[in-house]
Parts: C-alpha cells; structure tokens; sequence
C-alpha cells in the first residue's frame, strides 16, 4: 500500500505543479467569467441597431401616419426597454435589484447597449406605385442599406366585412437581418393595431389594460422556507452537472493517459516495474490522477456555490445532489479512467493514442447529445435504458436527478449497483491490458488484439 | 539456501517465437555472472522472468530464496535495458522517489543520494532536470537510482551501452564496488571484452536456449585454440623446423613470425621448451581464446 500511495503522491504532484495544469484549472472560470461580462453584450439581440431605408406603399392612405409614428427612433427605444424590462420581470429578485442598481456601471452600461437605438429612414412611396418597379428598387446598388418594402394591403385598417382585417407583404433583399426584420415587424404590428382601433373608434390604452394581464407572483414553497420561483433554472441544472462531471473524469482521465505514454516513451516504465508491481503501478497512478480530478471539481463546485450563496441562491440546488455528484463522478471516473490508462500502456505516442480514444470519446461525449430530451422526460424508456447501461449511466441517473421529475430512488441504487459492477469490468480489463501492454513497443494493437490480451493475460 | 538466482526448465514464448527453451540457471550468491548471447537471444526475457516482469510458462524460479521476485523487490537492483528517467523531474527527487520506493529509510535517503552522485562526479546536479542531462550523464543516475538501496542482487541490462569509455570504465569500477561490497551481479551484454573483464563466470544462449555456463578460466581452458604465438629472434630463422616436434600440427606464418598450432589434447606448456630449443625466440606466448571467439563459435555452431 505505501508504495501505491507513493506513485499516487507523485502523480498528483507531478501534475498539478505543472503550468498547463495551472492555466488549465483557471481559464474555466475565467471563462465564465468572460462569458457572464462579455458574451451577452456581444451576442445580445437587443444590442443590433438597426440601420438602413424602408420603403413603404399604403395603397388606402389610412395607415401611413401610424407607421411614420411606429418607425420613429423614439418608439423603437421605447419597444426594446419594454422588451427589457419583460425578461427584468422573470429574472430572481437579487439578479433584477443588481440589475437596476445605480452602483453597477457594467450593468448600465449593458442596459444602454440593450436598448441601442436603431436608425431606420422611412421612404413613403406614392398609394397607387407599381409593386414590381419598387421590388427593383431594393436591388440597386446604394451606400444606404435597403432593407425593406413593405406593402399594405387595402383592408389592412377598414375591415370589409366587420370581422377579418388584411395585413401587409414584405419584399426584401437575400442578405436581410432577421433582427433588422424583427424590428419592422414590430413596428408595422404596432402601427396597424394603432390605426385599426382609431378606425373603429376605440381607445388601444383602454383595450391594452384590459387585456394585459401581469405575470404573477409565483413563490416557490419548501419545508424551510419560501422564495420568489426561479423559472429556467431546472432546466439548466441537468447539463450543468454533466459538464462539471465530464471535465472532471477528463482532467484526471487525460493527465492518466498522458502520464502513462511519457512513463512509456521515456523508458522509465520498466525501471517502475523493478520496483513496484504494474497492479500497484496502475492503483497508485489511477488515485493520483483522482486526486487532481477531485481538485478541478472541488474548485467548480466550490466557485458554483459561492455564486448561488452572494445571490441567495443557495436553496436552487437540492443538497442531496452533492452527495450523488460524488457517487457518479468516482464511478464514472473509476471505469473511464481504467479504460483510459490502458490506452496509455499500449500506445507508443499520443497520435497513436488518437486513434483508440476515438470510440472512447464517443461515448463519453454522449451524454451532451442526449441531455435534453433525457432531462424533459426523465422516466422515459429511453432514460430508464440509459441509466442501467455502464459507463453511460451515472451520466444519465445525474440528469435524471438533477431533472423536475427524479427517479425513484430504487432505480439510483440499482444504477449504482451497475456502475460498481462497470467499474469492476473497466478495472479488470484495465490491469490485463496494463500488464503486457506496458512494455510492448513497435506497432500499437487494434481493439480486437486488445480484447484477446484480456482473454489470455 | 545459497543460491541467489535458480531457473528450472524455464520456457517463455510469445505467440510462435520461442523466446527461452527449457532453461536452467543456478547463481550463487555473491558471484559475479555475465549473460552474454547475440541480439534477440533471450537474454531480456530471461531477466524480466527473473524480475517478476514477465512470468514463464512453464518452469520454477527462485530469487533470494523467493518464490517471485515481487517478494524480494526492495533487496533487487535492477538496471534494465529499456531505461529512462522522469524527464521533468530533478535528479534529486527523482532518486528520492525511487529510494522511497526501495523501502530505504527517510533518514538515509539525502546522504545516498549525495555520495551516490559525487560518485559519478555529479554533485552539482540534484537541482537539475533530468531532460537537462546528456544521455550517458542520465545513465549514470539511473544507476544510482538501481545502487540506492544497497541491493544483495543487481542485475543490469547492457549496462555499458551508450556509455562514452570514460562513463564505461566509471560504471565497471562501481559494479566492481558493489560485487566487493557483497552483492551478487547478474549483467547481461553482447559486449565480449566487458564480461572478460568483469566476470568470473559467464552464461551464454543463443536462440533462447543456453549453450554455455562456466567460469571464465574453464571456458579459455576449454575452447583453447592450442595456438602459441611464436616470434624467432632471428627474423630470418627457419621456422620450417618446428614442424620436426611430434605435438606440433601446423604452422602458419605472420608477420613477425608464426603460430604453431598443436595436435589435440597436448599441452601447449609442456611443448614451450622444445620448440625454444628448436628456435630461439624473441616471444613465445600461449594463445588464450578470448569470449568473442567463443562467442561466435558457438553461435555458428
């Protein structure tokens, strides 16, 4: 046991005092960081200014001065705030306060490029222009862009028969922006909808009030307390565990992988093998490699819980979902790491090592493809399948877990029980593989050889 | 038990290649053997058995009184032919590591280490990567690290390949050390002149089965060419009158003078005289056979 601890020791070591392993552990979070602060400034929908001339035929005259008020840049600031203040509405209180607080200039500064305005040049077309001349128009080379023209139909604000309105077409050039379209769209709504109930002679402040209806509070009750309803956040959790289970069997499964072609290619395996048996080789590396696994994911989870306790966010996560994070991740960590650090003990080069990883990764990676509908129908056929199916079941029992509707609790156990039982096969293959593979040189073995050293070692 | 290494009747093969064919090997301990054979003979095969790295088919082994070497590990050295280093650890908590994993005890591993590199003349490098090393330097602390923990048995494997002479005649005199120091050497090599020099006795095999286990002296007895190397004090002597002696067979000129081959089971000694008196000689010197000649002999054969 002492030297098995002593190869783990050195592993570990070995691995977390390196530069790579340093940046590596960091850039996650700077990441997130990045992507919390940046990415939705950047990729914000809310954030294109629209820019460019649309052209307008109002054949009955009787709408045009509502779109002319509709296109103004004063209306579309007007609409993109509304907009805001809607997704403002659904978001937890702590996140809404930081939101409107005066003392976070970043987020200032992301409310004013929320509500960017746009500049959008109004042409009005006379009411009886030819339609196939003006498509021409949008075609010919100009420094302004064009965007649009829009058609109204003659029945668009009068109804003929009292029930059933027309609307409008909108021709527009192949480059077109869907926001650029979105923001004419709702303009246009707006400027019908204005013109339709002047027309009638009804008030649209009166008609809107009575038709709005606030979302209401929703509160989310539990044995300890009660808080404001999180909505989005149960569907986020199932990948959220997956991606944190899955850099954590990957950092220890790759350092294993990599350690184990170095310790080959650089000869040093068999003077190990004077020493210490390839078992106790195998073990020591294989709880190294853990405990570099279990500082990523400590970090994470860490870093993940500081996050939900500054926002009072705390009660969002079931506690019992640590514990079985834990469970999953060393069952998972067990089978794929084995599976890779035998890779490693046949393989002379990591190009080589490419080729073996390949079906390896695949399966891995599998869970990321079939998160969703997994997590939207957590006791289907399919995720019951999947959670009793090694090494792809503590993926699936954690979405399952981390789903609105959890498993019950026989099929975790029973699940469990299987994941020891991958375990114990990955382990088993692992040491046949291990022990002839470590000191064979020169062209590396396909699956099929792999399989039949594991039958005869 | 005095025994340091015994094979019995061991055989290894891999797949259709017959590595080691029914091998029996007795070291005693405290010897000093040499392993020689040519390329592919199955001489690593025979130490990774002896090492518990390999196992054999069929066959019994024992090393130090042990049935595996795996129960006697920390009382082995071994230096094997694949050899390397953690390229990017420092030489000194890399022998740390591998004392460690000898059993030697924590107090004594820094005063090991460091008589163990001024030694080699590398006092200066327990701060330095391993990958800052030149090759033979690297050798050097591989085999501090097989010496740490005082080893009763050391098997090496090639130890001299690679090594610059210097490094070489450095690396003799301290397996010479540890032999007088009381360990038992097991080394393999197809470097004839090293196990000449080195050992008292020598095993050979070719094609995975033994052809030879004698001592050194009784190998040269045996395989004596019945040669005597004969240079006349007068170059322009008649060499041609040695035949005249019943025991002598041929004689075949050189440079300075001839070799007089004898018939078999003479001996060279006895003839010395006589063939003096036939010629005065300015040398006149027994032939020995060195290994290499052995060598290729049996392996021709």
């Amino acid at each position: 046991m002492k030297k098995i601890l002593l190869v783990a020791a050195r592993e570990f070591v070995a691995t977390v005092s390196t530069k790579a392993f340093i940046i590596g552990l960091l850039i996650m979070p700077v990441m997130i960081g990045v992507s919390i602060l940046i990415f939705p400034r950047l990729l914000n929908p809310r954030n294109f200014k629209a820019q460019g001339e649309v052209a307008i035929i109002d054949p009955s005259g009787r709408a045009i001065g509502d779109i002319r008020t509709a296109f103004s840049p004063e209306r579309v600031t007007e609409r993109r705030e509304a907009q805001v203040r809607q997704v403002l509405n659904q978001a937890p209180p702590e996140v809404k306060q930081l939101a409107t607080s005066q003392a976070s200039p970043q987020m200032a500064a992301a409310m004013a490029s929320a509500t960017a305005s746009s500049d959008l040049r109004l042409i009005e077309r006379p009411p009886t222009a030819d339609v196939q001349k003006e498509k021409s128009w949008l075609l010919e080379p100009t420094e302004v862009r064009r965007l649009a023209l829009v058609v109204v139909h003659d029945n668009a604000v009068r109804s003929e028969d009292g029930k059933t309105y027309g609307s409008y077409d909108t021709y527009v050039p192949s480059n077109i922006d869907d926001r650029a379209m979105n923001e004419i769209q709702a303009a246009m709504q707006e400027a019908l909808v204005n013109a339709r109930t002047r027309e009638s002679g009804l008030d649209r402040a009166k008609i809107e009030s009575i038709v709005r209806v606030e979302r209401g509070k929703s509160i989310t009750v539990t044995k300890d307390s009660e808080r404001s309803t999180i909505r989005g956040i149960n569907g986020i959790l199932p990948i959220f565990f997956v991606i944190l289970m899955f850099m954590g069997v990957m950092t220890g499964g790759q350092s294993l992988l990599t350690s184990t072609v170095e310790e080959k290619s650089s000869r040093v395996m068999e003077v190990l093998l004077s020493a210490l048996s390839p078992m106790e080789l195998l073990a020591g590396k294989i709880i190294g490699q853990f405990g570099v696994s279990m500082i990523v994911l400590g970090l994470y989870i860490g870093i993940g819980l500081a996050l939900l306790l500054s926002f009072a966010l705390f009660g969002l996560i079931n506690p019992w979902l640590v514990p079985y994070l834990g469970i999953f991740f060393v069952l998972s960590y067990l089978t794929y790491g084995s599976l890779m650090v035998s890779v490693g003990a046949v393989v002379n080069d990591m190009r080589e090592a490419q080729s073996l990883m390949m079906p390896l990764m695949l399966v891995l990676t599998f869970p990321f493809w079939v998160w969703f509908p997994m997590s939207q129908n957590p006791n289907s056929a399919f995720s019951t399948i999947m959670s009793f199916i090694p090494p792809i079941n503590s993926f699936a029992m954690l979405i399952r877990l981390t789903s609105t509707s959890p498993p019950p609790w026989w099929q975790v156990w029973a699940s469990i029980g299987v994941g020891l039982f991958g375990v114990v096969a990955a382990l088993w293959f692992a040491s046949k593989i291990f022990k002839i593979g470590l000191l064979m040189y020169g062209k590396p073995p396909n699956f099929a050889t792999l399989v039949r050293w594991a039958r005869q070692a | 038990m005095n025994e340091a290494i015994r094979l019995k009747s061991v055989c290894k093969t891999f797949g259709t290649t017959k590595a080691v064919t029914d091998l029996d090997l007795t070291i005693p301990r405290g010897a000093l053997y040499g392993f020689i054979g040519p390329n592919g003979a199955g001489k690593t095969t025979t130490i990774r058995m002896i090492m518990s790295i390999l196992f054999p088919d069929t066959g019994d082994l024992s090393v130090l009184g042990q049935k595996s070497a795996l129960d006697a590990k920390n009382r082995i050295g071994y230096l094997p032919e694949e050899r390397g280093v953690y390229r990017k650890m420092r030489v000194g908590p890399f022998l740390t590591f591998m004392a460690r994993l000898k059993g030697v005890p924590e107090s004594e591993i820094p005063g090991r280490i460091k008589r163990g590199l001024e030694r080699v003349g590398l006092a200066d490098a327990e701060r330095k990567r391993c990958e800052d090393l030149s090759k033979g330097t690297q050798q050097k602390v591989q085999f501090i690290a097989t010496i740490i923990h005082h080893p009763d048995l050391l098997i090496l494997d090639e130890p001299f390949s690679g090594l610059d002479p210097v490094s070489s005649r450095s690396l003799r005199e301290m397996v010479l050390e540890e032999h007088a120091r009381g360990a038992t050497i097991l080394f393999s090599t197809h470097v004839m002149p090293h196990a000449e020099e080195l050992c008292d006795h020598v095993v050979m095999i070719n094609k995975g089965k033994k052809v030879l286990d004698d001592p050194v002296a009784d190998i040269q007895r045996r395989y004596d060419p019945r040669v005597i190397e004969f240079d006349p004090l007068d170059p322009q002597a008649d060499l041609s009158t040695l035949r005249s002696i019943p025991e002598v067979e041929d004689i075949v000129r050189t440079d300075h003078g001839c070799k007089v081959v004898l018939h078999e089971g003479t001996s060279a000694p006895s003839v010395i005289p006589r063939l003096a008196i036939a010629v005065p000689p300015a040398r006149i010197e027994i032939a020995r056979p060195t290994l290499e000649e052995v060598f290729v002999k049996l392996v021709a054969a």
